[in-house]
């Protein structure tokens, strides 16, 4: 609604403060370890000390043989099974308690159970694992070599997936003016939200349902594959995912300590819970990303990119896991890696590596914040070779408005936007004549710049085309009044910081007028809510906000034809505005409210005709076309090299953005926030090691370095606002952007430091140790 | 296991609770005393969620011996209703969007109070440094350095003027 002063103080485009904040502050909010029920016993896994090997047996022990599970006591549970349709995928089985073999370590072996979780851990240390240890495959570039041992022995190779595209590039090496090859490595990570992951199951006799409260993104999803594994109907699981404390991905699959538990709910007979401990969210589940990249690069001496090849590796480690799959990351590396630019020819080769390591899992910007830097690294390389700068060789390639929508060589298509433009507002906004002068003077300072784009919200044809487990299709929303005239919005998103309890009121006010306080958001619930694949590629605010403000708009519509015959008028004569059904001609009016409260409570005021559907409509959206949206970004990034430590600090960080048409430009800056903080993470400071026995060797947070308030500049941010034409409001889902930019600005941003001395970094996270290696190679 | 009492006082109330030696103070608190406002991010001192007031400075209750507080006291996030100094940081938290998913609030709350009341005169790089040992995965800080700094304006603003 716009206000008489034309300020939209609650609608679309308000900075309106969270509904859900008052909980937080006052320590309310309610996470799964906060939930306790009667007689609840409590589960730790005995999991395995080893990367890889056959596991002979297990001795319980002495008098626990009724608390301590292995797999061969469940019966009838399945495994873990993430196929994808892409054609050559190699199937992994996932045991939610190892079989055979242990394939990593942290695998779940054994479930103990007490009615303490401490006393569960002594049942852990009790018991005695008998295994034979088997050479370990640690390193995904040559974990596809002859001879190598094989993680899943069926397999022909430790590969769940390669794909490949073949342009003609021959004739590049006699044209270009420039050529740059670089090898390029980005860490494996860990996800790291601070609630890990935890689960509650209860076995409701009477309903015969299991009622599984979890820290999950997607309770529909989790419900789904949780019903498929151990042979229920998905009527029999109820998955509730209550205040979950950051997801970031990790909290997009279904583990199998899940499927363990809701076991052991039936057949225990007793509430059942796990809550994951940061060792074992660091060295068991939570790890992402770790690429490997050769790229070859070619430009003309204006700097337009004439052609790319890269070959990708992506170490995917022992499972494809539900339901996302093995393939998430390396799979879209052939389709993202043209980035924000119009490459005329490409080749691609990615492999999908099988280790001895935990499945990599989704992580905030999946794939495209190592593509981003694999490919703006490159520019920058190219750049320095023909003696033009970072931003000329980016003004050359870009994709200009005028071409908007564009389709890319390899079929992205991009929806809207200007992306020269958000380059030149950063430029604007940044002092490089001022850095290149301390740079004459002595001083190892950088500048760096990243420009990218982030395809979210993309729907049923793009996911078709992977073969996933699940295909998002119409976005699904309640919308319903209560007889108060309280309006409920039932979604089947889940927000776990991203504010969708407001940003959802906000479209429900800007389509029926409610006041926000009087619009309540429920979501996190199976039992409550429609189907959705929940919240992950940027998808909530696009596909969330599309379909909260259809089924508003229809609900607008009944309560429109209720309010006409209220007021004894024909249904064109009146119209809705300010939470009130009007007579056009400027006479009576009827709230929505006193609409509800006839509907309910005094039906012998309704029409003979009334639309018997009443003051509930649910309603299903979905962008057409369904390809996503594009929010792209440019991030410019100002730094100091200590040369005698190799520390970096960042100095100035700017971003400049566009995600178009902002439902709540504070939550948007928020997420922004936050992914850049994460990204500065990912390229300074975290990193989850393995040695050659594939033994992880960061287990606390005091060994996984994640960044603090002193490590995160106050980051600089700049708005553009191009409508995506293709969204109810315009919006474009940025969720994710944040995350994207960072690595690659900020390494650009180094090397542009340390090019006097003949020195670069390659490899993430760029620490001391690696940024001092550079400079002593260059000695 | 053998379980001992522990004689506190928790959020101004006296009690006394039974616990294994092994207990440190965010589980008695989270589970004897349903005081499930403290969290628990990485159960080895580093991330902060669990920070509670302890005899009147921030402590980390995972790895505060339970047993070693007979006799404290001890104050959480559900124990500052009254105080204005809170009420004046959850407003500031608010309105500068510093919190998200809310896990490390609680614990980043207890700390930002600490600062305010300490170090009445701290710049942004004081507020920075001071609550670098909260760790946030959410907002980048931006909004929680702020809206300490808000606090800490409002207060020097207010004493001017008195």
């Amino acid at each position: 609604m716009t206000s008489p002063q034309g300020v939209r103080a609650q609608g679309v485009g308000a900075s309106l403060l969270r509904k859900e904040d008052a909980r937080f502050l006052h320590g309310r909010g309610r996470y799964v370890a906060d939930i306790t029920l009667p007689g609840m016993l409590e589960v730790a896994f005995l999991r395995s000390p080893v990367a890889h090997a056959r596991l002979l047996g297990m001795t319980k022990p002495e008098g626990a043989a009724e608390r301590v599970f292995t797999f061969a006591d469940l019966d009838g549970v399945g495994h873990i099974r993430a196929v994808s349709g892409l054609p050559g995928f190699r199937i992994s089985e996932q045991p939610v308690l190892a079989t055979d073999k242990l394939r990593h370590v942290g695998e779940a072996i054994a479930a103990c159970v007490a009615p303490s979780r401490a006393c569960a851990e002594d049942l852990v240390a009790a018991c005695v694992l008998d295994y034979e240890e088997l050479p370990v495959v640690s390193d995904m570039l040559s974990a596809g070599l002859p001879g190598t041992a094989l993680v899943h022995e069926h397999w022909s190779q430790n590969a769940f997936l390669e794909t490949t595209r073949q342009d003609d590039l021959s004739e590049l090496d006699a044209i270009a003016a420039a050529k740059v090859t670089r090898r390029l490595r980005t860490s494996r990570q860990c996800m790291a939200p601070l609630e890990g992951r935890g689960v509650l199951v209860e076995w409701d006799p009477r309903l015969e349902q299991l009622i599984v409260t979890t820290s999950t993104q997607m309770p529909h999803v989790s419900r789904t594959g949780l019903a498929e594994i151990l042979g229920l109907d998905e009527g029999q699981v109820r998955v509730i995912a209550p205040d979950v404390g950051g997801g970031f991905g990790y909290k997009g699959i279904l583990l199998p300590e899940e499927v363990v538990c809701a076991h052991l709910a039936i057949r225990l007979g007793r509430p059942v819970r796990w809550i994951e401990d940061r060792l074992e969210h660091l060295t068991a589940n939570a790890n992402c990303r770790e690429h490997h990249y050769i790229v070859t690069a070619w430009a003309d001496a204006g700097g337009r990119l004439l052609g790319a090849e890269v070959d990708a590796t992506v170490d995917a480690g022992a499972y494809s896991s539900y339901p996302f799959g093995a393939c998430l990351e390396a799979a879209q590396i052939g389709s993202i890696f043209p980035g924000p630019y119009t490459l005329p020819k490409f080749s691609f080769r990615t492999v999908s590596a099988c280790t001895n390591k935990p499945p990599i899992l989704p992580y905030r910007g999946v794939a495209r914040t190592g593509v981003c830097y694999a490919l703006e690294t490159t520019m920058d390389a190219l750049a320095r070779k023909l003696g033009i700068s970072a931003t000329a060789i980016r003004l050359a390639n870009l994709v200009p408005p005028e071409a908007m929508p564009y389709r890319n060589l390899v079929g992205k298509v991009f929806d809207s936007g200007d992306y020269p433009e958000a380059l030149r507002r950063a430029m604007a906004s940044v002092d490089l004549a001022g850095i290149r002068a301390r740079q004459a003077a002595g001083e190892c300072v950088g500048f760096g710049l990243a420009v990218f784009c982030e395809q979210g919200a993309h729907g049923t044809s793009v996911y078709a085309g992977w073969g996933v487990p699940i295909v998002p299709g119409f976005e699904q929303a309640t919308a319903r009044f209560s007889p108060d005239g309280v309006l409920e919005i039932r979604t089947g998103v889940h927000s776990h910081g991203q504010g969708m309890e407001t940003t959802l009121a906000q479209v429900a006010h800007e389509v029926l007028g409610v006041e926000t306080a009087r619009v309540r958001v429920v979501h996190g619930d199976t039992a409550l809510t429609p189907y959705s694949t929940g919240t992950w590629g940027s998808r909530g605010a696009v596909m969330a906000g599309g379909a909260v403000a259809e089924a508003c708009r229809l609900l607008g519509e009944r309560a429109l034809a209720i309010g006409a015959a209220l007021l004894q008028a024909e249904p064109g004569a009146v119209e809705l505005s300010g939470g009130a059904i009007r007579r056009r001609d400027g006479g009576a009016a009827v709230t929505l409210a006193e609409i509800a409260r006839t509907w309910y409570r005094q039906p012998q005021n309704l029409a003979r005709d009334v639309d018997k559907g009443g003051l509930e409509v649910i309603a299903g959206y979905r962008p057409d076309p369904d390809t996503g949206t594009h929010s792209y970004a440019c991030h410019a990034v100002t730094l100091r090299v200590d040369r005698d430590t190799g520390e970096v600090a960042i100095e100035d960080y700017l971003v400049v953005e566009d995600g178009g048409t902002l439902l709540n430009p504070m939550i948007v800056d928020g997420q922004v926030l936050g992914g850049v903080a994460q990204g500065i993470g990912t390229a300074l400071y975290e990193e989850m090691p393995f040695d050659a026995a594939g033994q992880p060797l960061a287990g606390s947070l005091a060994d996984y370095l994640l960044p603090g308030a002193t490590e995160v500049p106050d980051i600089r941010l700049d708005h553009m606002e191009t409508p995506s034409p293709w969204t109810r409001f315009g919006q474009k889902g940025i969720g994710e952007s944040g995350a994207i930019g960072p690595p690659a600005a900020i390494v650009n941003a180094i090397n542009d430091a340390l090019h006097r001395f003949g020195a670069e970094v390659l490899d993430l996270p760029a620490t001391p140790a690696r940024v001092l290696a550079a400079l002593e190679a260059a000695r | 296991m053998n379980r001992s009492a522990i004689s506190l006082t928790v959020n101004g109330a006296a009690t006394t609770l039974e616990a294994e030696p092994r207990t440190h103070l965010a589980d008695l608190l989270r589970g004897g005393m349903l005081l499930t406002g403290t969290h628990l991010g990485c159960e080895h001192g580093v991330c902060g969620a669990c920070t509670v007031e302890l005899d009147g400075a921030p402590a980390r209750s995972c790895i505060t011996h339970a047993g070693a507080c007979d006799g404290a006291s001890v104050r959480t996030i559900e124990g500052f209703a009254e105080d204005a100094v809170m009420a004046a940081l959850r407003a500031a938290f608010t309105a500068e969007h510093a919190l998200q998913c809310g896990y490390c609030t609680p614990g980043m709350l207890i700390t930002a109070r600490d600062v305010v009341l300490r170090l009445p005169e701290a710049d942004e790089a004081r507020v920075r440094e001071e609550m670098a040992g909260n760790l946030c995965r959410c907002t980048g800080y931006r909004g929680i350095v702020r809206a300490v700094l808000r606090v800490l304006e409002q207060r020097r603003s207010a004493a001017a003027v008195a």
